[in-house]
Parts: C-alpha cells; sequence; structure tokens
C-alpha cells in the first residue's frame, strides 16, 4: 500500500504536476521514506564510530564506539547497542536503547569502574548524546508523525535533485520551531538539515559529508552537525559498517552491557 | 613678556577675545567624537596580567558578566503563582537582546540532577512547564534544597527569595537591560519585591547617571559662582569674564582630550567639576584687586595693570602648584586617573593663561560709565572686612593659642590618618537609598551571593582535572573558603561528581563523595552527559579537555576589603597546603579585578601625592629664595590635607577611588591661599616697610579675596552633596572643606605665625 502510495507520488511528480498541488500528505510521505531509508536501512547494522567534537574554541574532543542496531519492526520498534572505547577512561562503558514509538524509549548504562548498571532517563529527547551537538533524537530518529510537512520546492545540492520540506512540530518542541530537510530524490537520504528556533534563527545545520553504498544500502558514512547558535561542530564517522548480519535480540539485553558481544565488537 | 600680554589685551580686547573663542569654538568642534567608557576594568592596563587572565578565564569557561535579579516574596516564594510568574519573566527575559539564553540560572532554565523510576538517573529541568499546584511549587523547593549546586544560589534557603542570573553579552548593555527587566517584572511581577543587582549593572549605571549628575553639577556650579561673584562685585558684566574663563578652560581641556583620541572615563568625566574652581580662583583675586583699587586709580587699564603686577606671581605659582598636584597622577599606574591628571594640569595653564588676558580684556570692553558705583569707598565696612578684623585681632592677641591648637591638630590628625580603612565598591558609589543598593543589601541578605569570583586550575596535561587528588584538594579548598562569612557558595567540578553518584546510589549520603579512581570520575561525568546533561553546563566548571577547573566563589560582600580577606584566606590556604603536583591555582572575576586596581590606586596615589609634595615644597623654597618661608608655606596644606584624611580615617569613611584621586586637588589647592598670604605680604612690607601696616593690610585686601574664594567654592558645589552618586558627594564635600581648612589656617596660623617671627621675617629694609 504504502509502495503504493509512493509510486502514485513518483508517477504524479513525473508527469510534471505543479508545485501548488503538491499536498501535505505527499511531504509527509517523502518524509517517512527518507526516515526509513536514513534510520532503518536493513535489518540490522554494526559499525565503529568516531565522533569529533569540536569547541567553538577549534578544541577538540574525541569519542569512539562501536554501535549495533536492530530493526524489530520496520519504522517502529528498533534496539541500540553502543559499546565505547575512546576517551580511554570511559572505556567499556556501554549504552543501550530500546527505542519504541508513541511510548517512551528504555535506556541503560554500565558504568565498570563501579561494576553498575543505571537505567537512564530518556524523557529530554533533545539533550545531548554523549556532550556531541547531536542530539539523541538526530541519532535514534524523530517519528514523522510529530510534525507537520509541507513541501517548499525542489533544488540541486551539488548534483543531487533535492525536495526541500519545512517541518513544523505539532506540539511545541524545544528542539527546534521549524526544520528544513533538504531530501535526495534519489536515495531519500536527509542532505542537508537546518534547525530553526523560535525566534526563527538557524540554530544548527546538518549535512551529509560522504556518502557510500554498502552492501546494496546507500548510507551516509560522514555526517556532520554544526552548530550555528553555539560555535563549534560535531563530525561523526561510520567505519566497518556491515549489514544483516543476522544480531539477535537477545544481545539487547542487561546481560550483554556487562560482557558485550565480542563477535562484533574489536577494540 | 607679561607686560607685552598685559598690553595687548588692554589695548586690543577684542583681536584677544575674537581668538579665544576661535580656539574655543575649534576644541567644542572635537565633542561631538566623544568615545565614552564607563567599565571600571580599563583602570588597569590593558595587558594588566590580572585583567589578561580574567579575560582567558571567561573565554575559557565561556563566562559572561550577569545581572541578578531577586524575587523577594512573604512568607514564602514556592507557590504555583509565584513560580509560574518566575517562569513567565524568565521567559520574556529570555527575549531581550544581548541575553545568554542558554545560560541563563533561573528556576525555569536550569537542570536537576535527581532519581527517575526505575533507579535511574535523570538530568532534566528543574521546572519545565508551568505548574498547577503549591504541592509542585514545594517540590521544586526541596528539589534546591537537595542539592548542592543549586542551593541557595537560585533560592535562598528560607525559601522566600528566588534568584535569576541573565548573562549578557557585554558589561555596557546592562544598563538598558535592567531597565527593559523592570518593565517585565512590574507587568507580570504581582506581589513580590523584585530587585535588580550585580556588579557589572552598577558599573554600566554608573556611567549612565555620572553623565547625567555632570550635565546638573557643573552648570549648577556656574550658575552659583556665578551669583555669589555678583553678590560680592555687583556688577554683572565684570563677574561674566570667570565665568567665560572658566567654561573656556573646561572646553579646551576636554576637547583636547577628545581631539587626542583618549576615552572620556568616570575619571575624565569629572574634569570639568575640577577645572571650573581652580580657573575660578584666579579670576576672584584679579577681580578682588580690581575692585578694592578701582576707586584709587579711577581708571581700567590703571588699575588693571596694578593688579596684574601685583597678582602676576602669585598666581603663576598658585598654578604651577596645582598643576604638579595633578601632573603627578601622570606617574600613577591607572591610564584614566593619568589621563586625567594630564587634562586637568593642561586645563589649569589654560585657566591661568585666559585669566590673565580675558579677564583684562572684558575689563577693558565695560565702559566707564558702568564702573562709575563699581568698587570699594574707604567708608564701606562690609560683612567680610568685619570678619577679617576679628581674624586678624585673633591672631594678633592669641597667636601663641593658635599655634599651639594647630600642634594639637596635628597630632590627633596623625592618629585618625592611621585609621584610614581602604575599601571601595562600585555598588556602593549610589547612595543607599539607590534601587541598586537596596537590591544589593536584599539579595546579599537571602542568598548565596551576587559577586563572583573564581578560582581557575590549571593542570599541565589533559584530563589533569579528572585526578581525585585534584577533585580532593578542591573539596578541602571549597570547605576552607566556606568558613568565610563573606562566601555565600562555593561551585566546582568536584560537586557535579558528587551529586551525580549521590543520586546514582538511591540518594545514599555516604556516597555523597568523591571517587577513588580517575575512571570513576570521568565515568560519572560521562554518565552527566548521558543522562541528559548539558555538557555546556559542565564546561562552566571545567574546560572540555579536562586540564584546567574553574572553582566558583560566590560573595554576598562587595566591598573590595571583604573580597580581599577571601582571597587573602584562600591563598593561605594553598600556600600552606601544596596543591597536586602539576596544578597551579590562580583568582579571577570582577571583584578580583576591583581589588587588583585598588591596590594599584592606594599605593599610585601615595606616590604621587609624596612626589608632588616634595615638589610643591621646592617650588615654594624657590618663589621665596627662604627655606623657611617655604616651610611656613607649607603648614596650611600640610594641616589641611592631614585634617581632611584624618577626618576621613575618624568617621571610617573608606578610601576609595575618589577620596584618592582628591589628594592631588586638595595638594593643588589649599597651597593656594598660603602662597598669595606669603607673597603679597612680603611684597607689601618692601613698599611700605613697617609690619604693622603690612599686618593690617594683608587681611583688607589678600584677606577678603580669600575669604570670597573660600565662599564661592564652598558653597558653589553644594549641590553637588545631594547627588544620588556617593563619588559626587565626595567631591563636593571635599571642596568645601579643602576651601574651609586651608582658608582657615591661612588666615589664622600664618599671621599668628608672623606675629611669633615677626622680628627675623620682616627684617626693616634699611
Amino acid at each position: 500500500m504504502k509502495k503504493l502510495l509512493t509510486l502514485t507520488i513518483a508517477a504524479l511528480l513525473l508527469t510534471g504536476l505543479s508545485m501548488q498541488t503538491v499536498s501535505a500528505q505527499d511531504a509527509e510521505s517523502i518524509m517517512k521514506e527518507s526516515h526509513m531509508a536514513y534510520y532503518y536501512a536493513a535489518n540490522d547494522g554494526v559499525a565503529d564510530v568516531h565522533m569529533s567534537i569540536v569547541s567553538k574554541r577549534g578544541k577538540e574532543r574525541v569519542r569512539e564506539f562501536a554501535m549495533l542496531r536492530l530493526d524489530i519492526e520496520e519504522g517502529g520498534r528498533q534496539n541500540y547497542f553502543t559499546y565505547f572505547k575512546k576517551p580511554s577512561d570511559v572505556a567499556r562503558t556501554t549504552f543501550m536503547v530500546h527505542k519504541s514509538n508513541g511510548s517512551n524509549d528504555l535506556r541503560w548504562i554500565y558504568i565498570p569502574s563501579i561494576d553498575l548498571i543505571k537505567p537512564i532517563s530518556a524523557d529530554d529527547k533533545n539533550s545531548s548524546f554523549v556532550g556531541s551537538d547531536f542530539t539523541y533524537e538526530d541519532v535514534s530518529g524523530r517519528h514523522w508523525l510529530e510534525d507537520n510537512h509541507t513541501l517548499k520546492g525542489e533544488e540541486k545540492i551539488g548534483d543531487k535533485d533535492v525536495y526541500v520540506i519545512e517541518s513544523i512540530p505539532k506540539e511545541e518542541y524545544k528542539g527546534f520551531a521549524r526544520k528544513v530537510s533538504y531530501i535526495d530524490k534519489a536515495t531519500k537520504l536527509p542532505l542537508k538539515e537546518e534547525y530553526f528556533d523560535k525566534k526563527d534563527n538557524l540554530e544548527r545545520e546538518f549535512t551529509a559529508e560522504n556518502i557510500e553504498v554498502i552492501d546494496g544500502f546507500t548510507t551516509i558514512t560522514v555526517r556532520k552537525m554544526n552548530n550555528v547558535k553555539k560555535g563549534g561542530h560535531t563530525v561523526v564517522t561510520f567505519n566497518k559498517i556491515t549489514y544483516n548480519q543476522g544480531l539477535k535480540e537477545d544481545i539487547f539485553t542487561e546481560r550483554y552491557l556487562k560482557n558485550p558481544p565480542r563477535e562484533y565488537i574489536s577494540n | 613678556m607679561k607686560k607685552a600680554l598685559i598690553e595687548f589685551s588692554i589695548k586690543k580686547p577684542w583681536v584677544v577675545i575674537s581668538i579665544a573663542v576661535l580656539i574655543t569654538a575649534f576644541f567644542a568642534m572635537q565633542f561631538p567624537k566623544i568615545v565614552i567608557d564607563t567599565d571600571p576594568q580599563n583602570m588597569l592596563e590593558s595587558d594588566e596580567p590580572t585583567r589578561l587572565f580574567h579575560a582567558a578565564t571567561k573565554e575559557d569557561f565561556s563566562l559572561y558578566d550577569f545581572i541578578a535579579v531577586g524575587v523577594v516574596a512573604e512568607p514564602t516564594a514556592f507557590t504555583a503563582d509565584q513560580l509560574n510568574r518566575v517562569y513567565r519573566i524568565t521567559e520574556e527575559i529570555s527575549d531581550l537582546d544581548g541575553v545568554i539564553v542558554d545560560d541563563i540560572m533561573a528556576i525555569s532554565m536550569v537542570d536537576d540532577i535527581k532519581q527517575g523510576s526505575g533507579g535511574s538517573v535523570v538530568i532534566e529541568p528543574l521546572m519545565e512547564y508551568e505548574i498547577e499546584t503549591d504541592e509542585e511549587a514545594q517540590q521544586i523547593y526541596t528539589r534546591i534544597m537537595d542539592n548542592p549546586i543549586l542551593r541557595g544560589k537560585i533560592a535562598s534557603e528560607d525559601g522566600k527569595a528566588i534568584a535569576i542570573f541573565i548573562p549578557i553579552e557585554s558589561k555596557k548593555i546592562s544598563h538598558r537591560l535592567s531597565e527593559e527587566i523592570r518593565q517585565i517584572t512590574d507587568s507580570l511581577g504581582g506581589n513580590a519585591d523584585y530587585h535588580i543587582a550585580g556588579l557589572p549593572l552598577a558599573e554600566d549605571s554608573f556611567g549612565a547617571e555620572m553623565f547625567k549628575q555632570m550635565a546638573i553639577s557643573a552648570p549648577a556650579a556656574m550658575a552659583i559662582i556665578f551669583l555669589l561673584l555678583f553678590l560680592f562685585f555687583r556688577q554683572i558684566k565684570i563677574v561674566i569674564a570667570p565665568m567665560v574663563v572658566a567654561m573656556m578652560s573646561v572646553i579646551w581641556a576636554m576637547g583636547l582630550l577628545i581631539l587626542t583620541g583618549n576615552t572620556v572615563h568616570i575619571m575624565s568625566s569629572m574634569i570639568p567639576i575640577f577645572l571650573i574652581p581652580i580657573s575660578v580662583l584666579n579670576s576672584i583675586h584679579i577681580i578682588s584687586e580690581f575692585h578694592d583699587h578701582y576707586k584709587k586709580y579711577k581708571h581700567k587699564d590703571a588699575t588693571i595693570r596694578h593688579s596684574i603686577n601685583e597678582l602676576f606671581v602669585p598666581m603663576l605659582f598658585t598654578s604651577m602648584t596645582t598643576v604638579a598636584g595633578f601632573i603627578s597622577l601622570a606617574l600613577t599606574p591607572i591610564p584614566p586617573v593619568r589621563v586625567f591628571g594630564i587634562f586637568v594640569a593642561f586645563g589649569i595653564i589654560v585657566a591661568w593663561f585666559l585669566s590673565l588676558t580675558i579677564n583684562p580684556a572684558i575689563a577693558m570692553l565695560i565702559s566707564d560709565k558702568t564702573l562709575r558705583n563699581f568698587g570699594k569707598s574707604d567708608e564701606e565696612h562690609g560683612v567680610l572686612s568685619r570678619v577679617m578684623h576679628s581674624f586678624r585681632n585673633l591672631s594678633q592677641k592669641h597667636y601663641k593659642g593658635i599655634i599651639a591648637t594647630s600642634f594639637v591638630i596635628v597630632i590627633v590628625a596623625a592618629i585618625g590618618l592611621n585609621m584610614i580603612i581602604v575599601n571601595d565598591n562600585p555598588v556602593k558609589w549610589f547612595k543607599q537609598s539607590h534601587p541598586i543598593r537596596i537590591a544589593d543589601v536584599a539579595m546579599n541578605n537571602h542568598l548565596a551571593g551576587t559577586y563572583m569570583n573564581y578560582l581557575v586550575f590549571e593542570g599541565d596535561d589533559e584530563g589533569a582535572m579528572k585526578s581525585p587528588a585534584v577533585h580532593r584538594y578542591m573539596e578541602k579548598l571549597q570547605a576552607e573558603l566556606a568558613q568565610a562569612d563573606n562566601v555565600g557558595s562555593t561551585t566546582g567540578i568536584t560537586d557535579i561528581v558528587k551529586k551525580i553518584r549521590y543520586e546514582l546510589y538511591s540518594a545514599d549520603s555516604s556516597k555523597l563523595a568523591i571517587p577513588e579512581t580517575q575512571p570513576e570520575i570521568a565515568q560519572m561525568l560521562f554518565l552527566f552527559e548521558m543522562s541528559g546533561g548539558n555538557p555546556d553546563d559542565l564546561f562552566k566548571f571545567v574546560t572540555p579537555e579536562y586540564d584546567k577547573a574553574n572553582l566558583w566563589v560566590q560573595l554576598k560582600n562587595g566591598d573590595n576589603m571583604a573580597v580581599s580577606s577571601v582571597v587573602k584566606r584562600g591563598n593561605e590556604y594553598i600556600k600552606n597546603n601544596l596543591p597536586p603536583d602539576g596544578v597551579t591555582i590562580k583568582w579571577a572575576g570582577l571583584p578580583y579585578i576591583n581589588i587588583e586596581w585598588q591596590n594599584q590606586m592606594v599605593t599610585g596615589m601615595r606616590n604621587s601625592l609624596a612626589s608632588s609634595f616634595i615638589v610643591v615644597f621646592i617650588m615654594m623654597i624657590i618663589l621665596f629664595r627662604s627655606i623657611r618661608w617655604g616651610f611656613f608655606s607649607m603648614l596650611p596644606l600640610t594641616i589641611t590635607v592631614m585634617a581632611i584624611y584624618a577626618f576621613i580615617g575618624y568617621i571610617g569613611k573608606p578610601y576609595d577611588m575618589p577620596v584618592a584621586v582628591l589628594s592631588s586637588l586638595t595638594l593643588g589647592l589649599s597651597i593656594d591661599f598660603a602662597i598669595h598670604f606669603i607673597q603679597r605680604m612680603r611684597m607689601m612690607h618692601k613698599r611700605t616697610n613697617d609690619f604693622n601696616k603690612t599686618f593690617h593690610a594683608i587681611f583688607e585686601g589678600t584677606g577678603q579675596a580669600i575669604s570670597r574664594n573660600v565662599m564661592v567654592i564652598a558653597i558653589g558645589f553644594i549641590p553637588m552633596l545631594f547627588s544620588t552618586l556617593v563619588p559626587y558627594i565626595t567631591v563636593g564635600s571635599f571642596f568645601f572643606s579643602i576651601m574651609v581648612v586651608s582658608g582657615l589656617v591661612t588666615m589664622l596660623l600664618l599671621p599668628a605665625i608672623t606675629q611669633m617671627f615677626k622680628k627675623s621675617l620682616f627684617k626693616p629694609v634699611k
């Protein structure tokens, strides 16, 4: 059904329908597709992540972690497992998220120095992810139904044709007041996103810095978040990406927090 | 040269006046280029290490100057209604231009570290949305009291007061912002009291009010001086001259200051107020002399020639000594004081020159008809003349008593000088009834303080600030500082680590302690970042590289003396208990900068006062060609300086910036009367060769001129006593006391001394 809808839209667009007649529904389905392409590629994924957080003054902090993802339902529940390697004084810290749309996510952290597993609150999706310029929501995705989307036009970014879509939260949201996404028509991946605050000042700007096709899935391997408001930026580089490894759901349980699955995580 | 100048002024008055007006116009044209600077930080050289370190600290930890808003409500501020008001007020303040929204510290903006469901650690806004019930308000209160990072800081322990700390882009906008905040609290505030405080606000508001005061005080002083002169001389055209001289001197000095690219600082804004009396003094002497002798000579030019001849040397020396007093300020290490000293000195030279030219020129333009009734008749016995008679009788009959009394005064003053307390606080530049002062008292009574100092820990490598040794040391230093009365609260990275650990172990108070290992500290902080904590909140206390940490030391009292004692306490602890290897600890913060420039001010002023005292003494010896006369001439000055500063010591008024700067004025002005008295007494004695005649005459001419001066200046600056700014009151009081004291000492002690030593001081000329 969904595919049919997409096909219909594509067909309509191809027939050269003017912008004005493209309804909100169309923008929403583009955003949904984009969400799927970006956050739900394949059934599971494994990667080594290098995160460079650069402050306003140009000082760099580095975080390195392995990241495992398993989709429980397409576009729905999803599990994440993160194993930190750097900085060295937090090495062996692990972090797990059970994401479920609609209700609150569940998060746990394992603190190796005191050998303790603790749930941590997931109320505030807008808070920074491990001190970077990305928020938790940037990492795990914001559900497309939480915003009203409008197709503002079409543009070119580099040699790629993009949809320009404006999203406004349905309920007042501290994360942003308005977001403009530039969605690659071909891959549906966001090439650029702009986050505006209440006063419509640009706060943050996401850009896809490098895109590769891995195991048949087009993947943004270098992601940059430029913190326009505060100064500074974060660059996240995904290395050694593999898809469809057949991750088991039981990896994403408290037991593995203390003893991470070594077959997927190298030091 | 002197003759040529005077003759020119007498013969070509219009030319003299035209040239003066043209030059004045040129300098007046510089005024639109004025650059105002009210930042006390500029009291220090721009490359002063303290200042550079403070700037680096602000940069390292993204710190801003802040305005503190205090909300005081009885019986408690923790009701749903009150908190919602604070919530809305904070929202409105966030929309103001120049506010660093992300760093606002307020109940509705800060994060709290607490336990969530299922034993989780949650870092989330303390009050994210408006609340419904008073119970929720009470819960918020409990959360604050349970959080050492927030307790006392954003709410008082008695629950009556709430604070909002508003970081701002620049100190220069704090006055404007405070007015906008006032509008917000007026419309949304409800019944609570709202106070707006903070050092940056005091400093910026002082600048704003200072210029208002200047616009009132200077013209008011001019008006009163004009009126008094008119009362004395009853001839409006004659008394216009001193006004013109004063105005021109001020315009020339300020014009040159602006032309040379100097900013008008708190100090230099006072230049007019200092120049007006100094420039009027010379003119009064000239007019007095003219007035006293016009009836005798009957011709304007003859009278003028006589007056200038009589006054040229004393006027030159009174001006030179005052110049010496002010130019010595150029030796101080404080840039605005240097600028002030140099341009006041320039203005004095201008005033001297203009007195000698403008006064005669204007007098020449007055028709003889107008002057028909001008001048003193011999039959006249005015009040002044009677007062002078009693002075003469007193110093003739009781000269021993006067000299003995002077000795007693010197001894009593010497004791008082030792009681002087050196202290300053920009907040106290405002009168006690000023809203800024009231806010200061109210907020510092309830809360942890509106004055923020920083103790910066610098390690020699990245990650040094995660070491348990550093944390333990910081904790001990905090405990030490907490014992000082003035310290309302100290907050450091250690407090955050301990708080996270405490909440992690389900509020087990035994876990409110520093972890044993570096990884544990690192992981506690990592947990903070993972649990929704804003990393920027951490980086107010530690650099992202963890090579430096910043301990916030919040003070309730911004008096330099009180701040110094905290700084000393900290420094002593650091000296006696060395920090862990590789760690150095230094102070920063606005209150700390203020004590630093005060130290420089006090020593700078002492040196400049001492050097100008010596210079003036040497000038007196040269002028009178006698060491003994030189010595005597220094007595009125010495006694005046001692008496005034001893008075300050006795009444416990702090020796602050204005008091320090006024020492050079005191020195420069109090010598003047002595110069006139001695110089003219000796000139007269040369003519009369009779001590008794001379003694009699000096009280008539010079005595009356001096008493006119005393009254004109003392009364002229009385309006300053009603200023809302304490430094202005101080300046007004000083003018009053300098005039009265040095006038009295000159007219009593000097005659008494001449009586005592008349035989050797006034040998009959053969």
